[in-house]
């Protein structure tokens, strides 16, 4: 088992490591009931293991020597090993229902976040309109996540957690867990070199840029989410990160910090964050490349033809349209697999998209 | 015949050689004779090529996913073709090779065979169910490719209904390759029942025909399912009915429902036909009776019931209500029962025996060593607790590759090699052959063995690209993988060059005292001439290795004529019996 030193290297383990890092109150459960049972797998595995080749090299014979016994049964040892072993499986049957039992029932008063699942990202619900990629959770405040899917079915895994559920469309599935390890900031030094470097790059802060650094854009360090179910292309990329902060105060804070645009940003400015944030980024392109919906680039003020048939241009209506209700008018040559965002986006998160998307075209300038 | 210096007095039997018109295999010749064949041994053979082909493609498949994650970002494919190479390993290896592997291939030959019978009680039906397969075959694959099918083996819903009309034609596919296999389970069903040979009780049967039957009851009872599953989503695509798609009220988890009430059980379809080999090889090889033969036959039946009862344990974390979720869980504990029992009697079998190392044996060691590991790691799945988060990540694909590759696989490679001298009449290398075992056992371990901790530290299954961190153990399961393959390649070849240059095989080159050592290897047309003498199938005392011809053969007592004088010729009342 691994120390809580170990989550200084936030999600960074060992080669040699075992298990992830040990950061809610199921996992310290979860890993000895899961030491236990392979101290008893080993047990027998090294008793099998050790008759199987004993048995191989003691009893091996020349061809046409006869087998010293031909002893066919032996009913009272044939019962012994099919009973004992049956005593060490009820063991585990009882204590995993226990804690799984554990699992599904949530504390009264437990801290709430709304989780979206989309292909392929993840939106989680602050409330009062604030939306963000990431999970941010308060040190050993038991949480529980309300979860929906937009599309197909995913899973939200927090292998630090030990905690899994499947995200299922048409109803809420819901799971909790309690953090008993935060992730540290980083220093503002070192938080600032990093964004730079991005920023000299050109690019925004990305999985690539999650990776590279481990930490957040905000500084934190951070424990992996990943989704378990497949979903399609870029299920493997359904990746986001979970924010343990020590103080409801910081937590806060940083919840403020995303809650809305502020009056110094622009619109075109807080345009691209939500369409990095809120999961646009992983279907539509801003260079003109084709991914799973149209591009962005050059798309505001050109005619744009539908599955239809028909044509339509493309101004800030249609835009509009196509956010809070996507399948009215589907793009020819593409799937009608947007989900709405119809009640997760302000209005003036949507002014902001459609001036972001205004800005990457010609005509809108 | 002659017997041996070394030989106890008696009678040798021994069935000598097949003369060229008698060999199945050359008794009559040119395509159209195996086309229209309706000799359960060709057919059986025209299975091993089939199900052969089918391993090599989703082998070479295997091989390019293992090389595409030598490298975190994905070395070879786009994320998107990487998610089409997966679906059809999965498929080809599920629906293609392992569930046809043994009951359909080595099963039809060995089947009638054991049963001293002359083929199948529906030969006609047997061919069609290889037809079946064939066409199945092409089906499924043309249904995968054309459509570029990504959604894996398992075709979940709503995935699986919002991209195109594939999913249908793939299940399609499916449901054809599952009529072949319910013919075939039909026909073995009929033939174990009413043609076994006077003599063999259920209780004189040879393990593997035990196995082959609670398979053979699994393939026609669940696979019927399949066929429902595909009406619903049919009906559900052009009706929108609303089972499964939760745009019209449905719920997709009733669709895993449905899809794991049939593939749960097949899963046991794979592994059961597995445990009969093993048995076979385990006791002959041991020279030594079976042991505890009733709780084996009972514990695959045991399995076969069991089986369809614990379904669910692939919905542990897709919000079942917690009852149902703990019901599974305590019935799938239930089901690992009868398996440890098997392996503690293929132990006491082996105590005190005569053992050969020869390569079926060394293959069984294998066995009980990889799926004993892959059973022992099932347990951490069917807890409640360590299931939530181990599902779905890759120490379940290496906890399934261990029983399905460690087991099937190997168990089928086991048989391949204990029977081979049998179905083609040719002995192979020795050395060869447990050279492959060996290459096959370490590549195998370290393909899979890094997995387990890939899966304990959070790495989730079917992932195109992964976190840097998981980079060393993936690239030590991929070397694993190339050593692997070399090791079936051995295999191959080892088997390939005994047809050309491999002595010829004696009718009972391992000792075995089942009835198919009884006629000659390979076997003439008709098998036998007539219904043999059954005695108990492990019963090995009077078989005796006679070293000057290198074959084992049956000492019988010498019978003798009673009475033993010729009568006198004239009666005692007439002068005679001075």
């Amino acid at each position: 088992m691994l120390p809580a030193a170990f989550s200084l290297l936030a999600d960074y383990t060992e080669d040699y490591a075992w298990f992830p890092d040990s950061a809610s109150t199921f996992s310290e459960e979860v890993d000895s009931l899961y030491n236990w049972i392979t101290g008893i797998g080993l047990f027998f595995f090294v008793i099998v293991i050790f008759a199987l080749f004993y048995f191989a090299v003691k009893y091996r014979k020349a061809k046409g020597q006869k087998a010293e016994s031909q002893v066919s049964h032996n009913t009272p040892l044939e019962l012994a090993w099919s009973v004992i072993p049956s005593i060490f499986l009820v063991g585990m049957f009882i204590f995993g229902a226990k804690v799984y039992l554990d699992m599904r029932t949530v504390p009264d008063g437990s801290y709430g976040v709304g989780v979206q699942a989309f292909k392929w990202g993840w939106t989680m619900d602050y409330g009062k309109g604030t939306y963000h990629p990431e999970l941010h959770l308060l040190l050993n405040e038991p949480t529980k996540l309300t979860m929906q899917s937009s599309d197909v079915i995913h899973s939200l895994y927090v292998p630090a957690f030990r905690a899994k559920k499947d995200v299922v469309p048409g109803r809420y599935n819901y799971m909790w867990f309690e953090p008993t390890v935060a992730t540290p900031k980083v220093s503002d030094e070192e938080l600032a070199a990093a964004l730079k470097e991005v920023e000299e790059s050109g690019g925004s802060w990305d999985q690539a840029a999650y990776d590279k650094y481990q930490f957040t854009p905000d500084g934190y360090k951070f424990y992996d989410l990943y989704c378990a179910e497949y979903c399609g292309e870029n299920h493997s990329e359904m990746q986001t990160v979970v924010v343990v902060h020590e103080t409801r105060e910081d937590l806060d804070a940083w919840i403020k910090k995303y809650s809305s645009r502020g009056d110094d940003v622009s619109l075109e400015a807080y345009g691209e964050k939500l369409y990095n944030r809120r999961g646009c980024s992983s279907c539509h392109s801003i260079d003109g490349s084709q991914r799973v919906g149209p591009s962005y680039k050059d798309a505001y003020g050109s005619m744009r033809a539908l599955a239809n048939g028909s044509e339509v241009l493309v101004d800030e209506n249609y835009l509009r349209e196509s956010i809070i209700d996507p399948k009215a008018k589907i793009a020819a040559g593409y799937a009608p697999v947007m989900p709405s965002y119809k009640g997760q986006l302000s209005d003036d998160d949507i002014d902001s998209l459609i001036a972001y998307i205004k800005s990457l075209s010609e005509a809108g300038q | 015949m002659s017997a041996g210096t070394t030989l106890p007095p008696g009678v040798v039997r021994d069935p000598g050689f097949p003369t060229q018109s008698e060999n199945y295999l050359t008794n009559s010749k040119g395509v159209l004779s195996w086309i229209f064949t309706l000799d359960h041994k060709r057919i059986g053979v025209m299975y091993l090529v089939g199900v052969s082909l089918s391993f090599l493609l989703g082998g070479l498949l295997a091989l390019a996913l293992r090389w595409h994650l030598v490298d975190p970002d994905g070395a070879l494919f786009s994320n998107a073709i990487y998610n089409q190479v997966f679906t059809l390993h999965g498929a080809i290896m599920v629906f293609l090779f392992i569930i046809p592997s043994i009951p359909a291939a080595l099963g039809n030959f060995l089947v009638p065979v054991m049963l001293g019978a002359k083929d199948v009680a529906f030969p006609r039906l047997n061919l069609s169910s290889f037809y079946l397969w064939i066409f199945g075959a092409i089906f499924f694959v043309l249904a995968l490719c054309g459509s570029g099918l990504d959604t894996g083996w398992t075709f979940y819903t709503p995935y699986s209904t919002t991209t195109d009309t594939s999913v249908i034609m793939a299940t399609l596919g499916a449901f054809i390759l599952g009529f072949s296999s319910i013919f075939t389970g039909l026909n073995f069903i009929v033939t174990i029942n009413t043609m076994r040979p006077p003599g063999m009780t259920w209780f004189r049967m040879p393990l593997f025909l035990w196995a082959t039957y609670a398979t053979s009851i699994i393939q026609v009872l669940a696979t019927p399912v399949l066929g429902i599953t595909l009406l619903l989503l049919i009906a559900e695509r052009t009706m929108q009915i609303g089972i499964f798609n939760p745009e019209f009220n449905g719920d997709p988890v009733t669709y895993q429902h449905f899809f794991w009430f049939y593939s749960h059980p097949a899963v046991y379809i794979m592994i059961l036909p597995a445990f009969g080999i093993i048995s076979e090889i385990i006791s002959v090889h041991s020279h030594k009776h079976i042991f505890g033969y009733r709780f084996i036959a009972y514990s695959s039946i045991a399995i076969a019931l069991l089986g369809f009862l614990v379904w669910g344990h692939h919905m542990f974390t897709a919000g079942m209500s917690d009852m149902t979720t703990i019901i599974f869980s305590a019935l799938t504990f239930t089901v690992s029962i009868p398996s440890a029992i098997k392996v503690f009697n293929w132990l006491a079998t082996m105590y005190k025996g005569s053992i050969s190392l020869t390569t079926p044996m060394c293959y069984a060691i294998s066995f009980i060593f990889l799926f004993t590991i892959g059973g022992l790691t099932g347990l951490h799945l069917g807890t409640l607790a360590t299931d939530q988060h181990l599902h779905d990540t890759y120490f379940v694909v290496a906890h399934f590759h261990y029983v399905m590759v460690g087991g099937t696989l190997v168990a089928f490679l086991g048989g391949l090699f204990h029977w081979w001298p049998k179905m083609f009449g040719r002995m192979y290398n020795e050395a060869g052959g447990r050279v492959s075992a060996f290459l096959v056992f370490l590549g195998f371990n370290l393909t899979f063995l890094p997995q387990f901790v890939l899966g304990s530290r959070g790495m989730p299954r079917r992932y195109a690209t992964y976190d840097p961190e998981f980079a060393f153990l993936h690239t030590m399961s991929t070397h694993g993988a190339t050593l692997l393959g070399v090791g079936l390649l051995v295999a191959l070849i080892v088997l390939l060059m005994s047809l050309i240059n491999g002595r010829r095989a004696v009718a009972n080159p391992w000792g075995g005292a089942t009835l198919e050592w009884n006629c000659t290897s390979p076997p003439p047309f008709y098998n036998f001439e007539r219904a043999p003498v059954v005695g108990d199938p492990y019963d090995f005392h009077d078989i005796e290795w006679d070293a000057e011809n290198e074959r084992y053969v049956t000492i019988e007592p010498e019978r003798k004529l009673a009475p033993e004088t010729k009568p006198v010729d004239t009666p005692a009342h007439a002068g005679g019996q001075n």
